[in-house]
């Protein structure tokens, strides 16, 4: 437990799960469910875009599927935890075929493609009022009885704990070191031995699993869904906002990224009311001009915390002797 | 009594009316993302500038939008020109992704701000033109403001590829598009064509928006449909060749036409996203013209 961001992370974690005792209101908690919910939903992206570098925008598609498979499958008689279970499956099925396609691509042409992946579930989900309710919606089966949203926010809370654990193992695991070397060069990652496109799909289908349980908390929370609701492309955007603004492709970033991301965005709604979207475009636009390494990025380059020991560089200089100096100022004379 | 085949053939001319459009703005795409490799989140969020400039320059004079259309354009290219040397400029050399945030916060400024400016209603004008019908035959009409859009957005369509093929700008940016790094050494100023290229791209979506006003609802998301369509455009005409955008744009155009008739309207956009799929994923150079603009 060296690493401080570990140390931070659980000791908010814990000091979270005790917030409900003292904040009685439900409506702070639902801010605060949903703080925690975009928190896991963010560190789930950032395994896929922030550690392997693939920038998902359509990450609303893992989303909706553990949404609505909660919603569909419970309509068909399977109880609610057991229809979340095969909502997850179904967002993870969704995984592999999206991956499959997508992964072969690279850059703006990924993002596109997710992009096109998600957009097609939702006008589907629209499509086929039969099968999903339609734009007229679906009734969500609620995974809580009593004291609903205390549950919820501790749900969040663990959902978040639990991403937050499985990040912390693979970035020190093999599989971690793997992602990044395809982040920061695919290519030479490739030449040394490292299955690429299997790296990449399993970050993904560990990345959707997650995202489809946030869905499907998500949808029970609200009880009712539309497509325009979760499958929405600002969900994809939220998600892929909240991980870069904490900093992708760190531990802590996603989480700090939430906390900030969630409470400003309360606040614009209930201060700025109908142009809070356009202070969190500025806020974006700021963010990239100015931190686009995200928060703990530029807490980590400017202020010199959470360092870890320095890398080695790849080709390190060798120090110059003082016989080479010598030699040089000769020659340059 | 309409035959299928009348029936067909007006959804296809509708379309290629419809598509004449959706080249315009794709070609205002391929444009910056073959110049810039920048996938432009804003375009829509252009598109949709261009029309509430034409509707209030309409409220104001009464002038037609088929007549005071370059107003938007060049509203479109001052905005498109300094959105480049603001925003673009300082972050380039950065991942992809960076410029696509920026261009989605962009976006959501500008179709805030004009929900704030206009409000959240839909807006619509009235010209005497939009009574014409122009009847080919028995069965077939045409609407005469989609002709007039039709016809002006061919000719633009036309300028606009003869500019990238036929002068020194269009050498300068194609140049830039084969090779960022060379170009500078033979004396290009990279940052001043980019961003001209970006304020074009821009003003060809400004246009289409100002005609598009008379024949759609206006309101502030208007954009984002066009924008994802664009994306569509740019991917199945090879990505940043703008002759291939222009064809793709008629194509979509039918396709679109075609769904709805067959399928219903609903469908339309998603035939759009599943062919943009497959294109990626058979064939990601792209369908339509193999050269980079």
């Amino acid at each position: 437990m060296k690493n401080p961001q570990i140390i931070i992370a659980a000791i908010f974690l814990v000091a979270a799960l005790f917030v409900p005792l003292f904040v009685p209101t439900d409506y702070t908690l639902q801010v605060l469910f949903r703080v925690f919910l975009f928190a896991a939903l963010g560190l789930a992206w950032n395994l896929v875009g922030g550690y392997a570098g693939q920038l998902s925008l359509g990450h609303a598609a893992y989303f909706g599927v553990g949404a609505y498979g909660l919603a569909l499958f419970s309509r068909l008689g399977i109880s609610p935890w057991a229809s979340v279970l095969l909502g997850v499956v179904m967002a993870v099925i969704s995984a592999a075929m999206i991956g499959k396609v997508s992964f072969r691509l690279r850059g703006p042409y990924f993002a596109l493609c997710t992009i096109a992946f998600a957009e097609v579930l939702r006008l589907v989900a629209k499509n086929l009022p039969n099968v999903t309710g339609g734009d007229v919606g679906v009734q969500v089966p609620a995974l809580f009885m009593q004291s609903a949203t205390r549950s919820f926010y501790w749900a969040g809370v663990l959902l978040t704990a639990f991403a937050f654990g499985l990040t912390a193992w693979i970035e020190r695991s093999r599989f971690g070191y793997y992602l990044m070397a395809i982040r920061e060069d695919q290519d030479t990652a490739l030449s040394v031995g490292v299955n690429a496109s299997r790296c990449k799909l399993w970050a993904l289908l560990i990345s959707a699993a997650i995202t489809g349980l946030g869905g499907a908390l998500y949808a029970s929370m609200f009880l009712f869904i539309v497509p325009d609701q979760v499958l929405a492309m600002e969900i994809s955007t939220e998600i892929a906002i909240v991980a870069m603004l904490g900093g992708a492709g760190t531990l802590l970033g996603p989480l700090l990224g939430s906390v900030v991301l969630e409470t400003a965005a309360e606040t614009f709604k209930n201060i700025f009311k109908e142009a809070h979207l356009l202070i969190y475009g500025v806020l974006i636009v700021l963010v990239v001009l100015f931190m686009p390494e995200g928060i703990v990025g530029t807490l980590t380059s400017k202020l010199g915390l959470f360092k870890k020991a320095p890398p080695v560089p790849f080709a390190a200089p060798l120090p110059v002797t003082a016989e080479e100096e010598a030699q040089r100022a000769a020659v340059s004379e | 009594m309409a035959n299928w085949f009348d029936v067909a053939l007006q959804a296809i001319i509708n379309g290629l009316l419809t598509g004449a459009l959706y080249a315009l703005i794709g070609m205002g795409m391929a444009l910056i993302f073959g110049v810039m490799r920048i996938v432009n989140f804003a375009h829509g969020a252009f598109l949709m500038m261009g029309m509430y400039a034409t509707y209030v320059v309409f409220q104001a004079t009464g002038i037609s939008p088929y007549y005071q259309f370059p107003v938007a354009g060049l509203l479109l290219f001052v905005v498109g020109y300094a959105t480049y040397m603001g925003l673009l400029r300082p972050i380039r050399g950065q991942v992809d992704f960076m410029v696509i945030l920026l261009t989605m916060g962009l976006a959501l400024i500008l179709v805030d701000g004009a929900q704030l400016v206009f409000g959240a209603d839909y807006h619509q004008i009235n010209i005497p033109l939009l009574s014409r019908n122009i009847r080919l035959g028995s069965q077939i009409s045409i609407n005469a403001p989609w002709l007039v859009s039709f016809a002006i957005a061919a000719v633009l369509a036309c300028v606009l590829y003869w500019v990238v093929t036929h002068t020194m700008f269009g050498r300068a940016a194609r140049a830039i598009a084969q090779n960022p790094y060379a170009a500078p050494l033979t004396g290009i100023n990279v940052n001043r064509i980019q961003a001209a290229a970006f304020g074009i791209g821009s003003a060809a979506a400004g246009i289409a928006g100002a005609l598009l006003l008379p024949v759609f609802y206006l309101f502030p998301d208007v954009g984002n449909q066009f924008k994802l369509k664009s994306f569509v455009m740019v991917v199945l005409g090879g990505m940043g060749s703008i002759q291939g955008a222009a064809i793709a744009g008629l194509v979509l155009g039918v396709v679109e036409s075609l769904t709805s008739l067959y399928w219903g309207n609903e469908w339309a956009l998603a035939v759009d996203f599943v062919l943009f799929i497959l294109v990626l994923s058979l064939k990601p150079s792209g369908i339509f013209g193999s050269q980079r603009a």
